[in-house]
């Protein structure tokens, strides 16, 4: 991931509490070359109030046993600063066993969309819908980005939030589907236009937009393949009068990941 | 049963703010401003549990 964030002129840093010495030796093994800041013993992290000062009760829930390595952990997470070092988005997760694939960071926090692996498309004049996951696979606890990229015809647009006047704004909605936690979508901002019979206005997108939405498959290993049914609801508007609300459906099919070969993303795996 | 989930916005620092000055020691031993490497860029700041596990 580091490369494409320095190519959008991004600078990365990841901040833990081990010792120089070990982040020498990782970033030795692994190559990297952005700053792996120490904070041996936590302090900044606890003065950022990142702290889980609740891990070892949780772990109780769990029957997981006491660790010295599970005390002034910080919930993983990751902030977005803009170019003034102001706190655009902060992402923080309850456990380590969630986490983003890298695309789909890159996706919904920076905006940079990768060329969509196998998209499935659905037309229903004038839009057409195409959607992918950033990944073809999911393992367990894992967080998939869903793209959703809807072309409107030249001439139309289609509403979106804030819809006023009993106007159908652009969704997505997810077929309930086992395990599966569905996350908030985030599409591009709406502009308003100027449509009779709107008086504060109509919100709308033109041309193409794209929205991402983010799925965490919980459900246990072994959870197999499935197929995403995707709905896109919207209503289309051209100069002159809207049409009726629309929708399109998609199936997007994931598979399981093996897990052959890979540690159980359990915190007893490597203690 | 699992704890009741925590509400993120209200750990650490909150969107719309400046980020705190951090200066912590890199993998070389160099301390590192991270304001000031940003250098007016934007910036990922990741907190993960540890490189060694």
């Amino acid at each position: 991931m580091a490369p494409d964030l320095t190519a959008n002129s991004v600078t990365l840093f990841a901040i833990s509490y081990d010792s120089v010495e070990v982040l020498r030796n990782f970033a030795d093994a692994h190559g990297i070359t952005y700053p792996l800041l120490s904070d041996e013993g936590s302090h900044t992290m606890r003065g950022l109030g990142l702290i889980n000062d609740r891990v070892r009760e949780d772990h109780a829930v769990y029957g997981i046993q006491p660790n010295p390595r599970h005390v002034n952990l910080p919930y993983p997470g990751l902030f977005v600063l803009d170019s003034d070092g102001l706190v655009t988005q902060k992402r923080f997760y309850e456990s380590y066993r969630e986490r983003d694939t890298g695309t789909g960071l890159l996706a919904q926090v920076l905006g940079v969309v990768k060329e969509p692996w196998a998209p499935v498309v659905a037309t229903s004049s004038p839009v057409t819908v195409r959607a992918w996951l950033d990944s073809p696979t999911y393992v367990f606890f894992q967080r998939l980005m869903l793209t959703v990229e809807v072309s409107i015809d030249p001439g139309f647009c289609i509403c979106a939030e804030p819809a006023r006047g009993g106007v159908t704004p652009l969704s997505i909605a997810i077929d309930p589907l086992e395990g599966l936690e569905v996350g908030t979508p985030r599409w591009p901002p709406a502009r308003r236009v100027a449509r009779p019979g709107f008086n504060d206005g109509l919100w709308v997108h033109e041309g193409i937009v794209r929205g991402t939405m983010p799925l965490t498959f919980a459900a246990t290993p072994g959870g197999g393949d499935h197929q995403l049914g995707v709905t896109v609801r919207y209503q289309a508007c051209d100069g002159a009068s809207c049409l009726e609300p629309s929708s399109v459906q998609l199936r997007v099919r994931v598979r399981e990941a093996a897990l052959i070969g890979r540690s159980l993303p359990s915190p007893m795996s490597k203690t | 049963m699992p704890l009741p989930p925590r509400d993120f916005n209200a750990i650490g620092p909150k969107e719309g703010q400046r980020f705190p000055d951090v200066r912590l020691p890199d993998q070389t031993g160099g301390l590192v401003d991270v304001h000031q490497q940003r250098a007016g860029r934007s910036a990922l700041v990741v907190f993960y549990r540890s490189a060694e596990w």
